[in-house]
């Protein structure tokens, strides 16, 4: 997201700009005050002002020194921007939500600015809009037609074909042969009439001959299309398969942090979708596209070659029949788009309906309901009857239109023929020509769409491509020993380089020490367990493992050392045995009954009538939530790793599953580091240290009596939790 | 002034709080005087307390926007100050001020007259003329980029989430509802 727009000349002149004052940020604002569109207006932020231009204008300025803070409020479908001076809050500007992401950055930026930083806000996000063209960007960084790689569709073809030269190689025969197969027919055709057909003389063998070799050019055209539609389609799924994989193991490397960023289903889509377009397009386009180009290029030079006036006279309907049948393709696509969207509509209603019927019932609208059904439905017969009525009048009237120029060259060359300088089997042959011409024209006039389907597929796949992981191997990635001690210097962090969650951390951790996490949710400690698991580096300070910088650690070979139990666990479908094997695929049965066994799940796995090899369901769900617990116990004592993180991993169980998972996690924690989170402050008591987390820093720390004795949030939050206990009980007596 | 809240947590607080919550309190002209800031926002002073800066918040955004308007403290998790039953009760300096901020926090332009829509690609672009002056935008095809609130009145949001308001689609021309007739 562009945070610093060009500023003309005199932009720049209206800003004044003072000795060593220089523009950081510039963005534009849209709406005034009241809620008017404003065109040509920027909010301009300097190192010591804000200044608002219209037109060139200077509209009003503040002095960022005068102001404690900057904040973005989003609005409804809008926002504004404020100052706060003396605790009053001071109106600064006014956008649409077009630019509410854009303005929380600035206001990211002026506070880096106003702590003396000399960073400056970045916005990794895309724009949504190209702003040289104004199309809407379809999920990409750069718009695919300004960047020129619109007009490189052919060259992007050849690229994604570049490593698959062998399987081209018998598609292009084919191709050659199919076009080589169609310009024979009428040719044959043409001997059959003149020859055979209008000769006086009866010549049997030459007609049996020539039928023959119809029958065989008939043949020869099946077999050629069929080979060629099964090339083209294995091709087609290879790429896409090739795409795929090669798409899935980039989102793996990717950090989570650009996998967060995106909408869930949208690298789904593109893995799924994208790739599934490409393969269509090989299987359906493509093996025609080449035949069609070099067909239609035959045809016509074969057509001028045999009788260049009458050629000329077929062509001339070519412009019109392309107008015409691009007008008729945009009206039938609109017309059942249309039928589409209403179809939805019946479906929706439907879904609606069906799937809140205990609600309709019990309030008794079931006759409201169905008239409102009704209503959908009669819209779609509406719009249903009047497609098909407009097709069937018509399709026949463009039929004719496209064939006016056949009629054309039968009409000039009948001419020819009853003039005798044309024979008869010439003017089939120029006739037959002719209509395929026309064929292809309808074809060719598609062309574009599936071409830019193509590369919109393509560009959002490359999008993916092209991303740098953010979090790699350095150069100097190494594996020391990894004994669990964990320190961090001055550590800060945000999802959003405009919103941090964690700042200012500091915390030194000894190896086989347990720290519970405490605080309310959102206050960011969940993000301090995200940042020990390495899944995001810290944005600025350091996070030292063992008195290395974790971004100098082999990420693997870290990643082998950590052990995570989740509040909700992730089981692969799959049997139990492979579920604890699951960080050490060579573990043997021994390791992984003992295993088993320390994590208290040993006798439940055994009574179930599979034993081990119990298969679990997808994501566990014949499990229930205190086994899930147990086998992921196992599976972190399996892998025996240095540190250990426990985020809410006894939350939502009954008594007596969390009993036994209280004690496997006992076992399993003893001598690691450990980092656990609980809302349940009662399930911390063995935590050697507490850190309570507030407002997005370290508030209090120290051993459970110590916090009770200083009576601050920690306090605060057992009294209430013991009030809230007290009361249950109550009520419940 | 922001008033820190207390972090601690306090049931009886919180029962407090929820407690009062329930209640529907109304503002009159009588019991609470809303003024104009230096930083252009409207304070309030009532009975009880006083407010530097408040949130003027409709509840019935587009069908009562005159009616039930809730009155709500500044910050980002704002709790009911007061409801105004209805804006025309209050003198007309007061409607204004109140008005004013209604308009400043929402933006949901009218349009009243369509040029052009033009589809490509996935996305339809709009070219419209509004209450609030002349736009184009641009919607996704797919989706629920145009809502249907009645009947006749539609919503139609584009991609960057900005949202466009048609009250009475058959007040459109022929013309106009035609280009529209794919969303409708």
């Amino acid at each position: 997201m562009i945070l610093n727009f060009d500023l003309s000349k005199e932009e720049l002149a209206a800003l004044s700009l003072e000795e060593r004052e220089e523009v950081l940020y510039a963005v534009p604002y849209d709406c005034d005050r009241s809620g008017n569109f404003v065109k040509n207006a920027f909010t301009v932020v300097t190192n010591k002002r804000l200044v608002l231009l219209q037109n060139a204008v200077k509209e009003r300025e503040y002095l960022l020194a005068e102001y404690e803070a900057i904040k973005a409020e989003p609005r409804i479908n809008c926002g504004v921007l404020y100052g706060v001076k003396d605790g009053q809050d001071y109106l600064m500007v006014r956008y649409s939500s077009k630019h509410l992401a854009r303005y929380a950055y600035v206001a990211r930026g002026i506070a880096l600015l106003k702590s003396g930083s000399t960073e400056r806000a970045v916005s990794e996000e895309n724009e949504k809009t190209c702003f040289v063209c104004g199309r809407a960007l379809p999920g990409t960084k750069e718009c695919p037609h300004c960047n020129g790689k619109y007009k490189g569709v052919l060259q992007q073809l050849f690229a994604l074909l570049a490593s698959y030269k062998k399987q081209m190689v018998p598609i292009v025969i084919f191709m050659l042969l199919t076009a080589g197969v169609t310009l024979l027919g009428p040719e044959v055709q043409k001997h059959l009439l003149d020859d055979v057909l209008y000769k006086e003389t009866s010549d049997y063998p030459l007609a049996a001959l020539l039928l023959l070799a119809m029958f065989l050019v008939g043949i020869a055209g099946a077999a050629i299309n069929i080979g060629k539609s099964y090339c083209c389609s294995k091709l087609g799924s290879l790429i896409a398969r090739d795409l795929r994989s090669k798409l899935y193991r980039k989102i793996q490397m990717l950090s989570l942090s650009y996998i967060n960023e995106k909408r869930p289903g949208a690298l789904m889509n593109r893995l799924m979708h994208d790739t599934g377009r490409i393969r269509s397009f090989m299987a359906d386009i493509f093996c025609n596209l080449f035949t069609v180009c070099i067909m239609f290029v035959a045809v016509v030079l074969y057509m001028l070659v045999l009788n260049w006036k009458l050629a000329v006279i077929a062509f001339l309907f070519v412009p019109i029949a392309a107008v015409v049948s691009m007008l008729w393709r945009k009206n039938i696509h609109r017309r059942f788009r249309l039928q589409g969207k209403k179809s939805d509509n019946v479906h929706s209603a439907l879904q609606d309906v069906i799937s809140g019927m205990n609600v309709v019932k019990g309030y008794g609208k079931e006759k409201e309901e169905s008239e409102k059904f009704n209503l959908y439905s009669d819209v779609f017969a509406n719009v249903q009857k009047r497609n098909e009525v407009f097709w069937a009048m018509f399709f026949p009237l463009l039929n004719f239109l496209m064939g006016v120029g056949v009629y054309l060259v039968i009409f000039s060359g009948g001419r020819e023929v009853l003039g005798e300088t044309m024979t008869v089997g010439e003017l089939m042959q120029f006739v037959n020509y002719t209509s395929m011409l026309y064929m292809y024209l309808g074809w060719l006039n598609n062309l574009p769409r599936h071409l830019m389907d193509l590369v919109t597929s393509t560009e959002r796949i490359n999008d993916i491509m092209t991303q740098e992981p953010k979090i790699k191997n350095t150069e100097k990635a190494c594996k020391p020993e990894i004994t669990g001690a964990i320190e961090f210097k001055n550590a800060s962090f945000g999802y959003h380089s405009y919103e941090p969650v964690v700042e200012g951390i500091n915390l030194t951790v000894k190896p086989g020490e347990m720290i519970g996490l405490v605080g309310a949710s959102g206050t960011g400690k969940s993000t301090l367990i995200n940042l020990i698991m390495h899944l995001y580096d810290v944005d600025g300070g350091e996070l030292m493992v063992d008195g290395v910088n974790i971004k100098d650690i082999d990420i693997d070979y870290y990643h082998s050392k950590i052990g995570v139990v989740l509040q909700e666990t992730f089981l692969f479908s799959g049997t139990v045995f492979n579920n604890i094997r699951y960080a050490k695929p060579d573990a043997t049965e021994e390791e992984v009954i003992m295993a088993a066994k320390m994590a208290n799940a040993h006798d439940f796995i055994t009574r179930m009538p599979d034993g081990y090899n119990t298969y679990v369901g997808e994501k566990g769900s014949r499990l229930s939530g205190g086994e899930r617990q147990r086998i992921a116990i196992a599976r972190a004592i399996l892998n025996n790793p240095k540190i250990l993180i426990l985020d809410e991993a006894t939350a939502s169980l009954d008594t007596e599953s969390e009993y036994l998972i209280q004690t496997a996690l006992e076992r399993l924690t003893s001598g690691k580091t450990t980092f656990a989170i609980a809302h349940r402050l009662s399930t911390l008591k063995n935590a050697d240290r507490l850190v309570v987390i507030d407002k997005h820093r370290i508030a209090e720390m120290g051993s459970h009596d110590e916090l009770m004795a200083k009576k601050g949030i920690y306090y605060g939050l057992v009294m209430a939790q013991l009030e809230m206990q007290a009361k249950k009980e109550e009520a419940g007596a | 002034m922001r008033e820190e809240r207390n972090e601690e947590f306090s049931l009886e607080q919180m029962e407090q709080e929820t407690e009062a919550m329930l209640r529907l309190r109304y503002l009159t002209p009588e019991n609470a005087a809303f003024a104009r800031t230096e930083g252009g926002f409207v304070s309030l002073k009532t009975e009880e307390e006083e407010y530097s800066r408040v949130q003027v918040v409709r509840m019935f955004p587009f069908s009562e926007p005159g009616k039930y308007i809730s009155i709500r403290t500044a910050e980002e998790t704002s709790k009911e100050i007061g409801v105004i039953e209805q804006l025309e009760r209050f003198p007309e300096d007061v409607r204004e001020m109140l008005s004013e901020q209604l308009a400043l926090r929402y933006f949901t332009p009218v349009i009243t007259k369509i040029y052009q829509i033009k589809d490509a690609y996935g996305f339809a672009y709009f070219d419209v003329e509004t209450d609030r002056g002349r736009c184009r935008f641009v919607i996704r095809m797919n989706g629920n980029s145009v809502v249907h609130l009645s009947d006749t009145r539609i919503i139609i949001s584009d991609i960057d989430e900005n949202r466009f308001e048609i009250p009475d689609v058959t007040k459109l021309t022929i013309r106009e509802q035609k280009k529209l007739d794919l969303f409708l």
